[in-house]
């Protein structure tokens, strides 16, 4: 039996607009999502923002219902058995909201502690396992208010785990933390699959993907447009170089031109300070080159590269753009 | 049953240590109840028939309605807006368990206006303050504060159901002070706001301590008064329930747990 089971999951929000003749709008968040997580898999969910990742995430821990649509964790439905699948499941959501800042690291533990039921006799000793596992033991009296972003965000990951949950959700665990921090919690992960959890990680870094994930799943406006271990989603680009050329105010009609051109697989534009990067996937490799700046002209060209294609074009290539 | 008793207990003592860091609920029971004890006492102090323990117990129930009123009206929406209300609904205990511990939190806390308001008596002004009857009062002063927590209850959720009913319950603090009978009794008001008073809590809160610290409420009358805060208690209890799993449910169908 899977672990996670999404059948046709659909997820409508209502938003409105207007003060006095208010208008309603239905977005979609999930347009129909089926997919299946294995017990003991560590599975990715990759998607630009709005694709409808934390959206499937707070469905599976019982946050949201589905508009249509059924989806299961261990077996229980989320929206009938939602008490049966909480006791059984922890999640992260990125960034720093989410913890009680006037008190402190341990006095949040401990709260979390007794809501989740953990044995009384057990509290205190689970809570310093935890606290020694994400590095907070010397901070853990102070006020959480005083802590950085990534301490935040590690002692998010130890009130997780504080239940011993089967199946863990974690939605950009990363984010926002500094490499060695990122590459910490990454570590974290890693053991925690060893050790035999469900995991689900949503992240926007393809190589935390590819290095973590046994499978992933790539979202993009509510569908799953692929759905594999990251060495066959590579494939999909593996006869495709990558064309990157720096230029300056590149504008819609140019990356119309260059999609228009029979050799051209897909065009990322990536916006940096005072100039763009175009990433350009085609089979041509550097051949393609001359014919790209051709169709460029009167544009400012700087730097030109050619590169063979990873998990992050074969992203590119899936969802359409670049974040 | 005993996870919601640990998730309760919890969120009163976490509930504690956070309002006693929280100046906006210093202000309401500590400052506000000083200035009013100050005032009523100032106001009063030449009436021949001034008793002190009543301005000293009215004060106290000021800071102790004004805490539930606003730690209830506000207490999912300061959970979602610090983005732990996901968090404590994705926990396995009820969210009425967590909110009714964290206005038991609030509660005992602005208790201790009623010492500061006999400070303000018994030091400032030099009274003799004197309960009459010390086990009626300490049976009326238990039942009053869970009525008025219950009263808070059944606020949290009315509180998230729409902004215009957490606007109209904000608006609450005065009306009730007078409604109630904290500082003066309802006798004083035109008869037709009576009604509105004898269906209010607050006021069989104020009628059971201020009857039993002047010794003018015992026998049948307390045990009737007794009986009021008793189902008053119950009837928040009972349908706060069902109110807790509407706003759950309307959440989870809106999207509504988390700002983002």
């Amino acid at each position: 039996m899977p672990a996670i089971t999404l059948d046709h999951v659909r997820r409508v929000f209502r938003t409105s607009t207007g003060v006095i003749r208010r208008k309603r709008k239905d977005v979609v968040a999930l347009e129909d999502l089926s997919l299946e997580v294995g017990e003991g898999e560590l599975f990715g969910l990759l998607g630009p923002n709005g694709a409808g990742k934390t959206t499937t995430v707070k469905i599976l821990t019982t946050l949201l219902i589905p508009t249509a649509g059924r989806a299961s964790v261990l077996g229980y439905d989320v929206v009938r058995d939602a008490r049966q699948i909480r006791p059984r499941v922890g999640f992260v959501f990125g960034g720093e909201r989410g913890l009680y800042y006037r008190v402190s690291g341990r006095d949040n533990l401990e709260y979390f502690a007794e809501l989740y039921a953990v044995e009384p006799r057990r509290i205190r000793v689970r809570v310093d396992e935890l606290l020694d596992l994400v590095g907070l033991r010397d901070r853990a009296n102070e006020r959480v208010e005083g802590y950085s972003r990534g301490m935040k965000q590690r002692l998010h990951l130890a009130r997780m785990l504080l239940h011993d949950p089967a199946v863990l959700f974690l939605d950009e665990p990363t984010i926002g933390l500094d490499p060695i921090g990122a590459r910490e919690l990454r570590e974290a992960v890693e053991r925690l699959h060893a050790a035999g959890k469900t995991i689900v990680l949503t992240t926007h870094y393809m190589f935390e993907a590819d290095a973590l994930c046994d499978r992933i799943g790539v979202i993009n406006e509510g569908k799953l447009v692929a759905l594999g271990t990251p060495e066959e989603l590579k494939r999909l680009v593996s006869d495709k170089s990558v064309v990157e050329l720096e230029v300056y105010g590149v504008g819609e009609e140019h990356l119309a031109r260059l999609r228009a051109l029979d050799f051209v697989d897909s065009v990322a534009v990536e916006r940096r300070e005072l100039r763009e990067l175009l990433r350009v996937q085609t089979a041509l490799g550097e051949r393609a080159v001359p014919r790209l700046m051709a169709s460029l002209e009167r544009l400012e060209v700087g730097r030109v590269s050619v590169r063979e294609a990873t998990l992050e074009d074969a992203y590119v290539r899936l969802v359409g753009k670049l974040e | 049953m005993r996870r919601e008793l640990r998730a309760f207990s919890a969120s009163t003592r976490l509930w504690l240590r956070y309002m006693a860091v929280d100046r906006f609920m210093l202000f309401c029971a500590f400052v506000q109840p000083f200035f009013i004890a100050v005032t009523v006492m100032y106001m009063l102090h030449h009436q021949p028939q001034f008793d002190p323990v009543y301005v000293v117990v009215g004060s106290a129930l000021t800071g102790i309605w004004s805490v539930v009123l606003f730690d209830g009206s506000w207490a999912i929406n300061s959970e979602r807006f610090q983005g732990t209300l996901e968090l404590l609904v994705g926990a396995p205990s009820s969210l009425y368990a967590v909110i009714a511990g964290k206005l038991a939190g609030g509660m005992a806390f602005s208790v201790t206006s009623m010492a500061l308001s006999y400070a303000v008596g018994a030091w400032l002004f030099g009274y003799s303050i004197v309960v009459r009857d010390v086990p009626a009062f300490a049976v009326a002063f238990v039942l009053a504060l869970i009525a008025i927590g219950a009263l808070g209850v059944l606020i949290a959720p009315l509180g998230i159901l729409a902004r215009s009913v957490r606007q109209f319950l904000t608006v609450l603090e005065h009306p009730i002070y007078i409604l109630g009978g904290f500082l003066f009794p309802v006798l004083l008001l035109p008869g037709w706001l009576l009604p509105i008073s004898y269906a209010l809590p607050p006021y069989w809160a104020a009628v059971a301590l201020h009857g039993t610290s002047s010794g003018e409420l015992s026998g049948v009358a307390f045990a009737e008064v007794c009986a009021v805060l008793l189902l008053s208690s119950l009837a928040c209890f009972v349908l706060a329930a069902p109110l807790f799993r509407l706003v759950l449910r309307r959440a989870r169908v809106e999207g509504t747990l988390s700002l983002t």
